[in-house]
């Protein structure tokens, strides 16, 4: 029997429900559109502006494609992608900004950038970019809004001057557990999928299932995180401490980042039930979470209660 | 509470007169401003005497309004300096119409005389008639002319409109004068109608949109023919809002001549109609 699972057993489906909770923490986020041509070319620069984002520990910042726009939703009536990036300070957000616009977007052919937020704290968006133009740039103001033309190649980059940051929502997170790897990733693809679907959050993992969950700490004094042998299966019989039962040979984990703690809340719902509308014969028998005990993070999403079920406070 | 200011003027004076300390922010006291002191010419006069004055009471949190009615080509500086509310001029109204403005709407039925929005920082003016010569350019002695805001009008401009302007959005929907946005610095000047000669003589940045005719190519002017898709459909969005002849600008990307290369090359012209 689990360590998390109390003497209360909520089933969804044949499913276990852990009575246990998400802990996530406090982050800086800020949302970008980017335009493009075609959506091909959309597509290109989020991708690259978006990649080696999957964790603050050694990315910088976690940033995924929230969804694609189309062309009455971007400022500049061309399809479009908005994505969402995630950091600790608004500081470490700034110059990953930077850098991945500056890298990526403007890099990229006929693409545009803009702020997709538009209350928050200012930051560089084109702001600093525009001197790439060296000299030749042109600053335009349009209904209160500066932007920036920098020549290139193809014509020009036009970027708006500055993003807004928000107070956001890093590291909600749901564990799935299954019999094996096939049951394990086709439920964590249905879950993203459904989770995809709500706005204002990101699975910035690829695919937006990570396999190399992490507890906090190791027994190298030089690594800050070091694997979750909990919830490995292959230490079931030899770590001090499992979450595992016997049956469960592969575990899942989807992280998600959202602006709000509702937003988080809201695509934990999606995925939990997309999963649970499959059913325990698709192979997974219980649904957890990660948390440090919560003593981190001051958002605890408890699963049962974002389900609505018995247990639910 | 806001209040409604009404001034009624009983005939036109037969001097020139400055109003530019009355704005709708001057307050509800309508016997207090009916004692303010005007200049006529060497003396000053209560400005009851030249107007009738009316306050009223608007409900909630509406903003400040000045309403101004009768022929008013001898008021000047109506406007002036305003940081707020709404002033609507039922007639026409004279010189510096709006100058340093910082906030606010000026809504002007009739025409408006020479200077108006000179050095404009803020705020929307929408004139239904036309105005003079140097509308929205620097006033006497002033390094750069308008600085922010909206300027909108309905039928002609004079000469030397937008010169030296810096910043902001001016559509004019008649024709304009000679030298328009001469020597201008930044900003964007949308023209329906026909430009007089010298058009954009000197100008060192900003955006000139020829949404009518387009005017002889001068020789300091130069095409270009890169992809302004992006910046032309932000900027078409922005003009269309206005509505008249700038509602339905083509979305094609425009053709683009660039200058004055006399002075940098940084401005430039878009011409959507031209084929």
């Amino acid at each position: 029997m689990s360590a998390t699972e109390t003497t209360t057993r909520m089933q969804r489906n044949g499913i276990d429900i852990d009575d246990t909770f998400a802990e996530a923490f406090p982050m800086k986020a800020t949302r970008l559109i980017i335009t493009a041509h075609n959506d091909t070319w959309a597509q290109h620069a989020a991708i690259a502006a978006t990649g080696f984002a999957t964790s603050v520990i050694a990315c910088g910042c976690e940033a995924a494609i929230e969804r694609p726009l189309s062309p009455d939703e971007t400022p500049d009536g061309r399809p479009g992608v908005a994505v969402l990036l995630f950091s600790m300070s608004g500081k470490e957000l700034a110059k990953q900004v930077e850098r991945r616009v500056g890298q990526c977007v403007l890099t990229c052919p006929t693409t545009a950038v803009y702020a997709g937020l538009k209350d928050g704290e200012p930051i560089a968006l084109a702001k600093n970019l525009r001197f790439f133009g060296d000299g030749w740039q042109i600053s335009k103001m349009i209904d209160g809004t500066r932007y920036w033309r920098v020549p290139t190649m193809d014509g020009e980059f036009v970027g708006e001057e500055t993003t807004f940051v928000v107070k956001a929502v890093g590291g909600g997170n749901l564990l799935i557990l299954a019999r094996d790897t096939e049951a394990a990733l086709a439920a964590a693809e249905a879950g993203v999928a459904a989770m995809r679907a709500v706005p204002g959050v990101i699975m910035p993992f690829p695919g937006g299932v990570v396999r190399s969950g992490s507890k906090v700490g190791s027994k190298y004094a030089s690594l800050s995180a070091s694997t979750n042998d909990a919830f490995c299966p292959a230490l079931t019989p030899l770590a001090r401490k499992t979450e595992l039962d016997p049956g469960v040979n592969c575990v899942m984990e989807i992280v998600i980042d959202g602006l709000t703690e509702a937003d988080v809340s809201a695509a934990m719902r999606a995925g939990m039930d997309a999963i649970v509308a499959r059913g325990a014969e698709a192979g997974v028998s219980r649904l957890s979470a990660g948390n440090y005990g919560g003593k981190l993070g001051p958002f605890h999403f408890h699963l049962r209660r974002i389900l609505g079920g018995e247990g639910a406070a | 509470m806001s209040t409604r200011l009404h001034l009624r003027l009983r005939q036109p004076p037969a001097l020139r007169v400055s109003l530019d300390d009355i704005v709708p922010e001057t307050g509800a006291d309508a016997t207090e401003v009916a004692r303010r002191p005007l200049w006529l010419g060497r003396e000053a006069v209560e400005l009851g005497e030249l107007f009738d004055v009316s306050a009223q009471a608007l409900a909630g949190d509406a903003t400040p309004e000045l309403v101004i009615e009768g022929d008013c080509r001898r008021i000047d500086d109506i406007g002036r300096g305003m940081n707020g509310g709404t002033l609507r001029v039922e007639g026409n109204a004279g010189d510096y119409l709006g100058a340093e403005m910082l906030a606010g709407e000026i809504i002007v039925g009739g025409n408006a005389g020479d200077l108006a929005a000179c050095e404009l920082r803020g705020g929307r003016i929408e004139i239904g008639g036309g105005l003079g010569d140097f509308a929205a350019g620097a006033l006497p002695g002033g390094m750069d002319g308008m600085r922010g805001g909206t300027l909108v009008v309905r039928g002609n401009v004079g000469a030397r409109c937008a010169d030296r302007m810096r910043r902001g959005m001016l559509l004019i929907h008649g024709d304009a004068g000679d030298f328009l946005a001469a020597r201008m610095v930044a900003g964007t000047v949308a023209l329906a109608g026909r430009a007089g000669a010298h058009c954009g003589y000197g100008m060192r940045r900003g955006t000139l949109v020829f949404a009518g005719p387009a005017p002889e190519t001068p020789p300091t002017f130069v095409e270009t023919r890169h992809d302004i898709t992006v910046f032309w459909a932000l900027l078409r969005r922005s003009l269309a809002y206005h509505g008249g002849p700038f509602a339905a600008l083509p979305a094609r990307t425009p053709r683009r001549l660039v200058g004055d290369l006399a002075a940098g090359g940084k401005g430039e012209w878009l011409l959507p109609q031209m084929d």
